[in-house]
């Protein structure tokens, strides 16, 4: 396990996004008022810093750049957003947030390399 | 050349023609491919090419470059010729057009009565060899002779069928077309245009009041909104709020035709000129009756004199990307509008 302290619950405002750097890794960390999550720190569509261009509204995260928008819980997909947010494990401890960070978690910025045989299309 | 392509929904094939961008080419054959700026600058347009000789890279600098990954075959579909046969990949999820989606065209007209509405912003029209329609809020793409690669500007007046279309240009220091166009050397230009472009449209059959926030020449599409609103008396059952962010007095204008349509629909029209630069209570500010004035942000003044009351609205954004950012945050965080109901053009 590599459980990581990232920061204290009071440095993330409610409803507010915060980005940390915990061992080189990159992390944002939403703070829901009552919760909180761990996310990578770029939209999952055109790598912008969500840090700068995240909304959190009522549960929900809103990227102002294209309105791509997840539900801050489970990272899923609302409105145009095409992919889901991924998120890292996370915990508090007292005043402490602590993420669970494996390695570093990245979006797939291209498409469709799985179902390729040839890496471009069938 | 044929471009066959694929994306999340599918595949499809199109015919472009020589000298055609490949976006405008599936544009025009009614594919949804993704696109915000057409220009070069967004990078929402960037697709996958199989054979990065099959098509020809118009503008090697674009800023919207910044967004691709070159070893993978990726480019911007607003600034690519295909020059062969082409197979090209779209990452984005393309819904398909409305049904009454209006097809691109590419003409060409005669840039005429170019006219200074304040120190910096200039008015022109376009006469038409050929009528085109446009929804409200909509842009075309111009290209003048003089001046390198393509710029997107909104229309301003709205009509079907129209052969003339009006336009206002910021001028933009070290701009090149906003620079040529304030030379005074244009009239009488012969340009090319492509469009109509543009998702952020006026759709009266929504049937919701209309709150519209721009930022300086971010009026442009506005001004078509409103006129079109007007027209079909739309603001006899719909309200329509307007925010019109500018420096100062002096940077204004459009004030006596924002005025018109206040007079036209008293009840329902209500504008607000935002200034940035200028405390309203220091200066005298004209059609009282009609417009209201207040100090500060655009989109800080909308929250304001809003307060809180966005009963069954759809919202236009248009200007400066940083404006436009700060509306949606507005629009998000105060009127908690879902996104479906924010319709933004990004004027970078
Ligand atoms: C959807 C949309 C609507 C807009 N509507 C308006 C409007 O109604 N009024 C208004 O004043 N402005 C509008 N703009 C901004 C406008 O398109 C121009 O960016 C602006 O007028 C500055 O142009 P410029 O030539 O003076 O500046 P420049 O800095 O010379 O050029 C600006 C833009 O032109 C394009 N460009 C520049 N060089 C090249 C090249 N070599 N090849 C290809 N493309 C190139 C790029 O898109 C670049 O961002 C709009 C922008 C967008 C995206
Ligand atoms: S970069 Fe976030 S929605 Fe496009
Ligand atoms: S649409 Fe091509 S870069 Fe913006």
């Amino acid at each position: 396990m590599s459980w990581k302290r990232v920061c204290s619950a009071n440095d993330v405002a409610a409803n507010s996004l915060k980005q940390f750097d915990v061992d080189g890794v990159p992390v944002l960390i939403a703070n829901l008022g009552d919760e909180f999550r761990a996310y990578p720190p770029l939209c999952p569509h055109m790598e912008e810093r969500l840090e700068e261009s995240g909304i959190c509204e009522g549960g929900l995260l809103t990227c102002s750049k294209h309105l791509w928008q997840w539900e801050m819980r489970t990272g899923e997909m609302r409105g145009e957003a095409e992919k889901p947010l991924l998120l890292y494990e996370l915990k508090q401890e007292n005043d402490d947030v602590l993420v669970n960070i494996e390695k570093e978690l990245e979006y797939e910025y291209e498409e469709d390399s799985e179902e390729d045989d040839d890496g471009f299309w069938d | 050349m044929k471009v066959s392509g694929r994306s999340k929904a599918g595949k499809f094939t199109f015919e472009c023609r020589t000298g055609e961008r490949i976006l405008y080419a599936g544009l025009r054959m009614g594919l949804a491919l993704p696109y915000e700026c057409a220009t070069g600058t967004c990078g929402t347009c960037k697709a996958r090419v199989r054979e990065p000789a099959t098509i020809k890279d118009l503008w090697p600098e674009a800023p919207g470059n910044s967004y691709l990954q070159r070893e993978r075959g990726e480019f911007l579909m607003c600034q690519a010729h295909a020059i062969a046969d082409c197979e090209i990949a779209v990452p984005a999820k393309m819904n398909s057009m409305p049904e009454d989606y209006i097809p691109l065209v590419s003409t060409q007209g005669t840039i005429v009565n170019s006219r200074l509405l304040t120190h910096d912003v200039m008015a022109f029209d376009i006469e038409l060899a050929d009528p085109i329609d446009f929804d409200a809020g909509q842009f075309v793409v111009l290209q003048v002779p003089d001046v390198e690669g393509g710029r997107a500007y909104s229309m301003v007046n709205y009509e079907r069928a129209t052969r003339r279309l009006e336009f206002i240009v910021k001028k933009k220091p070290d701009g090149r077309f906003s620079e040529w166009l304030f030379s005074s050397k244009a009239d009488g230009t012969v340009a090319e245009l492509c469009g109509p472009l543009g998702r952020a449209i006026f759709q009266p059959e929504e049937a919701k009041n209309l709150l519209c926030i721009a930022g300086g020449s971010g009026i442009a599409g506005m001004m078509s909104i409103l006129s079109r609103g007007c027209q079909e008396d739309y603001f006899k059952d719909h309200g329509g709020t307007l925010f019109f962010g500018v420096r100062t007095l002096n940077d204004a204008f459009f004030l006596d035709e924002l005025a018109d349509f206040v007079s036209a629909f008293p009840d329902k029209l209500q504008v607000t000129i935002a200034l940035s630069d200028e405390e309203v209570a220091s200066i005298e500010t004209p059609h009282n009756g009609s417009l209201n004035f207040a100090t500060g942000f655009v989109h800080i003044v909308a929250a304001e004199r809003m307060n809180r009351h966005y009963d069954d609205v759809v919202a236009y954004v248009a200007g400066p990307p940083p404006m436009v950012d700060g509306a949606i945050r507005t629009l998000i965080l105060d009127a908690r509008l879902p996104a479906d109901l924010i319709r933004y053009d990004k004027f970078s």
